[in-house]
């Protein structure tokens, strides 16, 4: 059974909400919902009010990179638009797991000494989910030359 | 789940090709009569980087099956490149 479905129901026998409640909380995951983030808000239970939010899982990444003609020197505007599935990615960081240990510090200092405080070998696919949780829209200009940018645009969905 | 078509489609400001249905299941064939090979080269290599054969086998596996729902979109210069793993 779904943790977030066990949760609502174990709140429900508890009687810390009530059906209706429960109800909406179990709405709010079902799966036809594109949008991450689920259902947040002040619930009224049985013994006063609580805050409770349920996550909906991101299936895919996306990554939206903007770039006017101005800053690519191309004729129109430029535009990236690339969505990777969740899967792909927590498969991409057991691939990181293949790296021999022998070229695990090597690596780590050829990127710190690119200006990436990396540690390859403490990503794992748990710290991938956490960091897609808090990720959420993440928008980052990337100032280029004469003041042009390059908007780039990172969210789960 | 393994990737199954790709979708590739490619525009010009002159040109514009018909979305292109590519059957990824037709490359199984080819590959199960050639998995022996296959397999040796993937030992071969695991063995020489000392990494576990089985584990690196799974990994690429893996990350094989995760291609499916995968989109690029690329426009650029007036061109458009659009590629869908289903």
């Amino acid at each position: 059974m779904n943790e977030n479905r066990r949760q609502i129901l174990e709140m429900l026998a508890a009687g810390k909400i009530n059906v209706d409640e429960a109800e909406r909380l179990l709405a709010a995951l079902e799966p036809d919902r594109t949008s991450v983030g689920g259902f947040t808000g002040t619930i009224a239970g049985a013994n006063g009010t609580k805050d409770t939010t349920v996550k909906t899982q991101a299936k895919y990444l996306r990554v939206l990179v903007e770039a006017d003609e101005s800053m690519t020197g191309m004729k129109g505007p430029t535009t990236v638009n690339v969505r990777v599935p969740m899967q792909l990615l927590r498969a991409g960081v057991r691939l990181a797991s293949l790296i021999p240990k022998q070229a695990h510090d090597q690596l780590d200092e050829a990127l710190s000494r690119h200006g990436v405080p990396l540690t390859l070998s403490q990503i794992k696919p748990e710290n991938l989910e956490e960091l897609v949780d808090h990720l959420e829209d993440l928008t980052v200009d990337v100032e280029g030359n004469e003041g042009h940018t390059v908007k780039v645009r990172v969210f789960s969905e | 789940m393994t990737p199954n078509i790709a979708v590739v489609q490619i525009e010009t400001p002159h040109w514009r090709c018909i979305p292109l249905w590519i059957p990824l299941f037709l490359f199984w064939i080819p590959a199960i009569f050639l998995s022996p090979l296959i397999f040796l080269v993937i030992f071969g290599l695991a063995i020489a980087g000392k990494v576990d054969p089985w584990k690196a086998i799974a990994v690429l596996w893996n990350l094989i099956c995760s291609l499916p729902g995968t989109h690029v979109r690329v426009v650029a210069d007036g061109a458009k490149v659009y590629v869908r793993v289903l």
